[in-house]
């Protein structure tokens, strides 16, 4: 059986089910993420592991005990919140302390587990500070420090990184990874940022109106979308509708133009279907072996690494993601281009 | 634009002048109170009548008397009203409004009826407390506790909500507290500046509290001490006025020190 594991777990708050039938297993040392737009449930299910909320059905089962309606305060998971919740009144050193003096800890032991973590955290040297003499970013491995202090069972992250800024948050993302690999913790991590989750996760659980919409690799999900939510909401996707023309060699028509696509067996010839791909799989010219449509320029963003063209396909808009080189040549507004894209590369959504 | 530029300069005439008027209605009875009580021997100004007043027994243990009332009142009203504020705001929200107007209750009903209530129900059995006077003084300080509950329940109810409490709660749970050592390490700290400035008001209220005092003490008590001497002995009254007057000012500086000073935190941590 799973360290972790979730089963048919549902929160109805009123008359909104909050959660509907959470199921899910996490491995012992496995970094899972939630991720989904507010108000999916993402935050819900992490308050019910945390023991803050009681599900309305279901069951919670850590390390062979159902922990279900066990108090929060006997539950040994660690938590770590948005807006940090240090407590104002204590030094860095007392925060991280507060679970250890709580358990009744030894002195000495106390004070040994609190200079790992703040070596851990890289903050030695800061015990005797006050939360409001640090910045955000302290502030919140402080937090993480304070929660690891009780060795939990499970870490959980509730959108941590949320209130720091971009650049915080990407050096804090790559800290976290490496303190939960360091001490092979098991961790939750609830987030909206489909680039922490993606980044950061072992498995990333993708979830829409209280319902797990999938749980895959972050890989898979990005790559191999079960459902028209993964698929819009991760990433940019482009959406082509084509009208199927052979099912057998996958061939679908656009317009004048038809694309190869994987051999679809299950449709019909003539039904309208939707092509999708994501940006970065769209180039510009002309590639033996690609498929190939005509198109004219909207707008050029440069971005960076990526240059981002908008191209009009015959009235359907679509993005093109290009590799920066110091050579590239931008195409401007107006401009008729061609745009290829690998057979490969789309998958397609038939309709209803 | 001229016009514009004038008329700020008549603004401020005019709150000058409204500041001046009320300085006057404050400071002139001041004054003349002070000057009063320098007149107890004819002729020359004398701190005469401050030397009767310090020097009568009575009025250090009608002092001290009513100190004691007021920091047991301070204790009293902390301990029922800190856990009380907090639980509400944590988990009963929607009660919030029917304590707000429990708490309003000694503005609506005057302290009288409240006396005269008190003394009826605890002036027989099965619950008789007015024959002793530990009982009176259990009387007294159960009244004052309501009677400050305005005070006290906003200012630790204002407390609360400059910190983020059900965070901080469900942050202490997580790491293995129950409700004795949240209330205790996280929430009474983190209250301090506003326990205190309800402490204090409690203080200043209790310390010249006159119409429970009288009936429930008598001049044991330095409300109705005060009272008493205001009434017998003009200069001797005045003196005590102004005596009264500047321990009262010296809590509120001693308020507005400490609330300063915890302002200056509470600005802190409402940068997390």
């Amino acid at each position: 059986m799973a360290y972790l594991s979730i089963r048919n777990l549902s929160k109805r708050f009123g008359q909104t089910l909050a959660v509907r039938d959470f199921n899910l297993e996490v491995e012992r040392g496995e970094f899972v993420s939630f991720l989904g737009p507010s108000g999916c449930g993402k935050t819900t299910t992490l308050r019910m592991i945390a023991g803050f909320e009681i599900p309305t059905s279901g069951n919670i089962i850590l390390d062979g005990a159902d922990i279900t309606f066990l108090p929060p305060n006997r539950r040994h998971i660690g938590m770590v919140f948005q807006s940090y919740a240090l407590f104002p009144n204590l030094t860095v050193a007392d925060n991280i302390a507060f679970g250890l003096k709580v358990a009744k800890r030894p002195p000495e032991e106390i004070r040994k587990t609190v200079g790992e973590m703040l070596d851990l955290i890289r903050l030695s040297g800061f015990e005797n500070r006050y939360p409001y003499q640090l910045s955000g970013g302290q502030q919140q491995r402080v937090a993480l420090a304070r929660a690891l202090a009780i060795h939990p069972r499970v870490l959980l992250l509730d959108e941590p990184l949320s209130a720091l800024d971009a650049k915080i948050r990407v050096e804090l993302r790559a800290e976290i990874r490496r303190i939960q690999q360091t001490l092979g913790i098991t961790a939750i991590y609830v987030t909206h940022d489909q680039e922490e989750a993606l980044s950061l996760s072992d498995r990333v659980v993708v979830m829409y109106e209280g319902k797990i919409e999938q749980v895959g690799t972050p890989f898979e999900v990005y790559n191999y979308p079960q459902t028209r939510f993964v698929a819009s909401f991760i990433g940019q996707l482009n959406l082509i509708p084509v009208i199927v023309e052979d099912p057998q060699h996958g061939l679908v028509r656009f317009g004048n133009f038809l694309f190869q696509v994987d051999p679809a067996p299950h449709l019909n010839r003539g039904q309208a279907v939707t092509l999708a791909l994501r940006p970065e799989e769209m180039n510009l010219g002309r590639v033996e072996g690609r498929n190939h449509v005509e198109g004219r320029v909207l707008d050029v963003m440069f971005l960076g690494a990526i240059v981002r063209v908008r191209v009009d396909l015959q009235g359907r808009e679509v993005l093109a993601d290009l590799f920066n080189e110091r050579q590239l040549a931008l195409p401007r507004p107006g401009d008729q281009v061609i745009i290829n894209f690998p057979p490969h590369a789309c998958w397609i959504i038939s309709e209803g | 634009m001229d016009q514009n530029q004038r008329a700020p300069l008549r603004q401020r005439l005019v709150s000058w002048l409204i500041l001046l008027l009320g300085g006057l209605y404050f400071f002139v009875p001041l004054i003349a109170t002070i000057d009063f009580s320098l007149r107890a021997r004819k002729g020359v100004l004398s701190v005469l009548a401050y030397q009767r007043v310090l020097s009568d027994p009575r009025f250090a243990s009608a002092f001290t008397f009513s100190l004691e009332m007021a920091l047991l009142t301070v204790v009293v009203g902390v301990i029922l009203v800190v856990p009380t504020a907090y639980w509400i705001r944590l988990r009963l929200p929607q009660l919030r409004p029917v304590v707000e107007f429990v708490t309003l209750m000694p503005f609506v009903v005057p302290a009288i009826v409240l006396v005269f209530g008190l003394i009826r129900v605890f002036s027989r059995p099965p619950l008789l407390l007015t024959n002793s006077f530990t009982g009176t003084q259990i009387l007294l300080v159960a009244g004052y506790v309501v009677l400050v509950l305005p005070y006290l329940y906003r200012a630790v109810d204002t407390g609360l909500q400059a910190i983020d409490i059900r965070t901080l709660t469900e942050a202490a749970q997580s790491l293995g507290a129950g409700w004795w050592v949240i209330i205790t390490q996280i929430i009474f700290p983190n209250l301090r500046s506003a326990i205190l400035s309800g402490a204090f008001l409690t203080i200043t209220i209790v310390m010249g509290e006159l119409t429970m005092a009288s009936f429930l003490v008598g001049l044991k008590a330095f409300g109705p001490y005060m009272s008493q001497v205001g009434q017998n002995r003009a200069y001797e009254g005045a003196a005590l006025a102004v005596i009264s007057f500047a321990l009262t000012w010296a809590f509120t500086m001693l308020f507005q020190f400490v609330g300063r000073r915890a302002l200056g935190g509470d600005q802190a941590f409402g940068a997390r």
